[in-house]
């Protein structure tokens, strides 16, 4: 979507005017990239005013460093991370956890009871995005965190490993519980919806 | 291979890893089939959420009122920069910034007067702008630079004490806007071009009117915080206002 108020610039073009403190390029890399760090600043916090409010601080800081921006990778790539650790000071700020503590594998019991539900309750086929995303915002903070990073941002292990100070094997680990849970709740939510008529 | 095993090594298959027994089973057995299923299905709708809401258009508004304010927008030439008079109740949050705002406009003044003029062209401005007939404001902050500008800024009295200690001359209701420590910054300014002084004479009225808004406010209203905040962006206001106009002239 463009803004016919926006000059026609390139990314690369907007980004050398927005060195030289060119308002009008700063507008354009604002709405080039405003929804992808919108969205998952919403993903992680679930609220859309303190997703608005990191956003701005996203874009800020971007905007801070525009000067120090050498191309060496993609820009939206260096966006991409300075939002998440915008996301995950105001987390930390917060005291929640970014990971859970717990490596356990769920045992067997769990995750095969969870498999009863009958044919009707199958994910597979269609998944409604806005069931989907109430499930997301029903993730503990920790699960929360590695999914959207993961499985919405497509962040590797080793990414998120480092973003958020644990292991590999622990983000693995979370991820799996989170899409286990995940299922639960898109599982329950189906049930309840069937229920009601 | 068992369903228990599957369980275990699920989350490495669904990284992408192969294994022979693990694909048997899923496809033999319809809980772990389903399991796996449904567990791609989440990864795969989750991918699709990655841009789908929008911020309110204020998240711009307020990223570029903070761009101006942190001097990261560079107006042309042709048209000098000014402030951009949004306050924003955000930013100040500590009572002890407002003698330190206080203080950047004394340095800015006393800086400016200390300071040699720019080498400008031979040829003066065709159009010189009328005289300014401007007498000396009653203002606490200018009133004390006046008398204190070869001293440093730590002696001087922030204006907010003052207030508090109802100084009735700090809130006298000035008809005047532009002080004489106002204007020498204006005639410094002017060194460098007629347009720019014309900018920062306005700038410089609706800062000190917006200073004494917020000081005549504050002085209905002591125990106002927000009424303290206000004075305290005014000053800040003004205190980049003589900052943007030092960038210029040196």
């Amino acid at each position: 979507m463009t803004d016919p108020k926006q000059p026609n610039l390139t990314e690369p073009e907007a980004i050398e005017r927005a060195k030289q403190g060119d308002e009008s390029a700063f507008e354009v890399l604002y709405h080039l990239h405003k929804r992808r760090v919108y969205s998952l600043c919403l993903r992680m916090v679930s609220n859309p005013t303190q997703a608005e409010d990191l956003t701005q601080e996203a874009f800020m800081q971007l905007f801070r460093k525009v000067g120090t921006f050498r191309g060496e990778s993609a820009f939206s790539t260096w966006l991409h991370r300075m939002t998440v650790n915008v996301v995950l000071m105001h987390l930390r700020k917060k005291g929640l956890p970014l990971v859970s503590l717990d490596e356990t594998i769920e045992s067997d019991e769990e995750t095969q009871r969870k498999d009863l539900g009958g044919d009707d309750l199958r994910l597979t086929g269609s998944l409604d995005r806005l069931q989907l995303q109430r499930a997301i915002d029903r993730l503990p903070p920790g699960y929360k965190t590695v999914f959207v990073l993961h499985d919405v941002e497509g962040f590797e292990h080793n990414e998120i490993a480092n973003l958020v100070g644990c292991s590999i094997g622990n983000s693995k680990s979370q991820l799996h519980k989170a899409r286990l849970k995940l299922r639960d709740y898109l599982k329950s939510m189906r049930a309840e919806k069937a229920k009601n008529g | 291979m068992k369903c228990n095993e599957v369980q275990r090594v699920l989350p490495e298959m669904l990284e992408g890893g192969q294994n022979g027994e693990f694909l048997a089973h899923v496809e033999a057995c319809p809980a772990c089939g389903e399991l796996v299923s449904d567990l791609k299905t989440i990864s795969v709708a989750a991918a699709g959420l990655a841009e789908s809401a929008e911020p309110a258009p204020r998240v711009w508004v307020n990223i570029a009122a903070q761009l101006r304010s942190e001097g990261l927008i560079r107006e042309p030439e042709s048209q000098p920069a000014g402030p951009v008079l949004v306050p924003d109740r955000r930013r100040w949050s500590a009572w002890w910034l407002a003698p330190v705002a206080a203080a950047l406009v004394v340095a800015g003044s006393y800086v400016i007067n200390h300071r040699p003029l720019p080498q400008v062209a031979n040829q003066p401005p065709a159009n010189q702008p009328p005289a300014l007939t401007v007498p000396v404001s009653k203002e606490a902050p200018d009133a004390s630079v006046q008398a204190k500008n070869q001293q440093p800024a730590t002696n001087r009295k922030p204006p907010s004490t003052a207030a508090s200690s109802g100084d009735e001359q700090a809130f006298s209701a000035p008809t005047e806007t532009v002080s004489l420590d106002d204007q020498q910054f204006l005639d410094q300014v002017s060194g460098r071009s007629a347009t720019m002084k014309a900018t920062y004479e306005s700038h410089l009225r609706s800062v000190n009117s917006y200073i004494r808004d917020a000081e005549a406010y504050l002085k209905r209203n002591p125990a106002d915080e927000d009424a303290r905040r206000h004075l305290m962006e005014a000053y800040e206001q003004k205190a980049m206002l003589y900052q943007m106009a030092l960038d210029h002239v040196q």
